[in-house]
């Protein structure tokens, strides 16, 4: 782990940040007020449905598009400061390559680029089991194996910080297994990973903080467990599900879930909602403690930003 | 910044855009040249005409340098350029190298390599050049008296850094165009109409002289497309250019070199400034 900066300083953070494209009325604000900080030896998701911003931000990160407002700090400098953006690997659009070269050659093309000779070169292919297939050219690449020489490519000068936009895109479910892995074991490494994805499983198995994000605006921040522990909250199924929300409503939070109702109470307080039920007229098949799935907070989080 | 010349270099050596626009001089001088000597080889010789004169030998033997200033040489080198600079948008890999190297580095590179790969180029063709036309001399007789090597490597350094200029200028206007359009398409025909107009310009200055001649007269010596095609007709003897009905413009060539080379300042600057705000989505 590096010792240029004091310690504590974040890998990467995001200040008010802000994007609008365009100007005046036809402007579109991308991306609003989103403030995040990512720590070394974390794993930070970055959710949000497609045109949330997630790209945009990431492009900020790494100085491909100027912030209309805030500002963007690696490893506490601004991200113009080209030796804090060195510190960082990356991978964009599924990883983007010289069609005529070689995957080996696009790295010894990204390695004298970076100001080295590239001796990490044949390790990172390894890494990502592209060693046998380094002599073909790119362009006869499939999808996966563009986005394994992506990360190839953000592992090659031993980053401290990893940004990766959508990293399980094309893999198979080994391929996605052994990203799991390699991120994981970036982090125990001390490295401080930074991933955007829509994949929410994954998130949930990979992260240790997610920041959830919806039209250009950040939603939440928080660990993965804070997220999904929603205290005492009892999930209800019945029918007819509006006569039950009627029902239960005034008395405790209520909130409409995929399947059911997810009802903010103590377990103690079960019987008292079935009794309520009941005598609304409604069918009870299930009342039980409330285990939503990340995509189910994420889904519910927009839905409600939406409406 | 050597390392970013030295991955441009590597990312572009191998390119099909180089072999057709770049070391196909060094090739096709090769291939004609050596059908041209296989030909007097077979052929019945008849009998041998008088000699040419030295400085005339001279001179065809640098004949070369006229191909990157002529039209269809510079619209190569636009090609050539415009694949370099607006390639990375097509393939979508300034996100690859941006993080990698400070912009104006990565444009500096550009335009080292585009430069270097065609000087490379035209001096290994102009030898090959030099080389033929010695080898054919030999082939009728021997070489006319007064052709010495400090004659030929004089004249051949005059008309090198004479065709360096239009170069250098050729390859500004198309990455400064490159940037502006993202295109390679967009950039070759910029270029080539930048080039058409420059060879039309008498032609479009007496048009407009008709309607408003001050204006036309300060165009005309202001933009670069005179400069150009000043330093041309002093390449070959003669420099006046006519534009409007009793005007004729005659600059001499170190005023046009200087602004030619304002202008090539001017156009590096706005590539350079240009990049630097671009966001690369």
């Amino acid at each position: 782990m590096p010792t240029s900066e004091p310690s504590g300083t974040p890998a990467l953070e995001l200040r008010a940040l802000g994007k609008t494209y365009g100007r005046g009325a036809r402007g579109k604000r991308a991306v609003d007020d989103v403030s995040l900080s990512v720590r070394h030896g974390e794993v930070y998701g970055f959710l949000g449905p497609n045109g949330a911003g997630k790209s945009t931000t990431i492009r900020m990160a790494l100085g491909l598009i100027r912030p209309s407002d805030g500002e963007v700090r690696l490893f506490g400098q601004p991200v113009s400061d080209k030796h804090a953006l060195r510190r960082v690997g990356s991978l964009v659009d599924g990883g983007t390559f010289y069609p005529f070269l070689s995957g080996r050659d696009n790295l010894r093309v990204l390695a004298r680029t970076q100001g080295h000779d590239g001796a990490r070169i044949e390790a990172v292919l390894e890494r990502v089991d592209l060693a046998r297939d380094a002599r073909r050219k790119v362009k006869g690449y499939s999808t996966g194996m563009k986005q394994r020489l992506g990360v190839a490519a953000a592992l090659l000068d031993d980053p401290d910080l990893v940004i990766l936009d959508e990293p399980a895109n094309g893999l198979d479910a080994a391929g996605i297994q052994d990203m799991r892995n390699l991120l994981r074991g970036l982090a125990a490494d001390g490295k401080a990973v930074f991933l955007s994805s829509h994949l929410l499983h994954e998130v949930e198995q990979i992260c240790d903080r997610v920041a959830i994000v919806h039209k250009g605006k950040l939603l939440r921040e928080a660990t993965v467990r804070d997220l999904l522990d929603h205290g005492q909250a009892l999930r209800v199924e019945a029918e007819p599900l509006d006569a039950a929300e009627t029902a239960l409503q005034g008395k405790w939070p209520v909130q409409r879930v995929q399947d059911g109702l997810s009802v903010q109470a103590p377990r103690a307080d079960a019987p008292a909602i079935v009794r309520q039920l009941v005598e609304a007229g409604t069918d009870v098949f299930r009342v039980g403690p409330d285990d939503q799935s990340l995509e189910e907070i994420f889904l519910t989080m927009t839905r409600d930003t939406d409406a | 910044m050597l390392d970013a010349v030295r991955a441009e270099a590597l990312k572009l050596r191998r390119h099909r855009a180089t072999w057709l626009m770049v070391w196909i001089y060094p090739i096709a001088f090769t291939l004609i040249i050596g059908g041209v000597l296989l030909y007097g080889l077979f052929a019945a010789h008849g009998p041998a005409g008088p000699p040419q004169p030295a400085a005339e030998w001279i001179q065809d033997s640098t004949m070369l340098w006229k191909v990157p200033t002529s039209a269809p040489g510079r619209f190569l080198i636009a090609g050539f350029a415009a694949v370099v600079f607006a390639g990375e948008y097509g393939w979508n890999t300034w996100k690859l190298i941006i993080p990698a190297r400070t912009r104006w580095q990565l444009i500096a590179a550009k335009w080292a390599v585009t430069l270097g790969f065609l000087v490379i180029a035209l001096v290994a063709a102009d030898l090959i050049t030099l080389l033929g036309g010695w080898l054919g001399s030999l082939q009728d007789g021997q070489l006319p008296a007064g052709v010495t090597l400090a004659a030929v490597a004089e004249a051949h350094w005059k008309a090198g850094t004479h065709a360096l200029l239009p170069i250098i200028y050729t390859i500004a206007f198309a990455g400064l165009f490159a940037i502006l359009t993202q295109s390679i398409l967009a950039t070759v025909i910029l270029s080539i109409a930048m080039v058409v107009i420059e060879g039309m310009l008498p032609l479009i200055a007496i048009f407009f002289h008709g309607y408003a001649p001050a204006l036309t007269s300060w165009l005309v010596k202001v933009l670069p497309l005179y400069h150009m095609a000043n330093l041309n007709a002093w390449a070959k003897g003669g420099a006046a250019i006519p534009f409007g009905p009793n005007e004729i413009l005659s600059l001499s060539w170190t005023t046009s070199f200087w602004a030619l080379t304002a202008w090539i300042v001017a156009a590096g600057l706005g590539t350079q400034l240009r990049f630097l705000r671009q966001d690369l989505n």
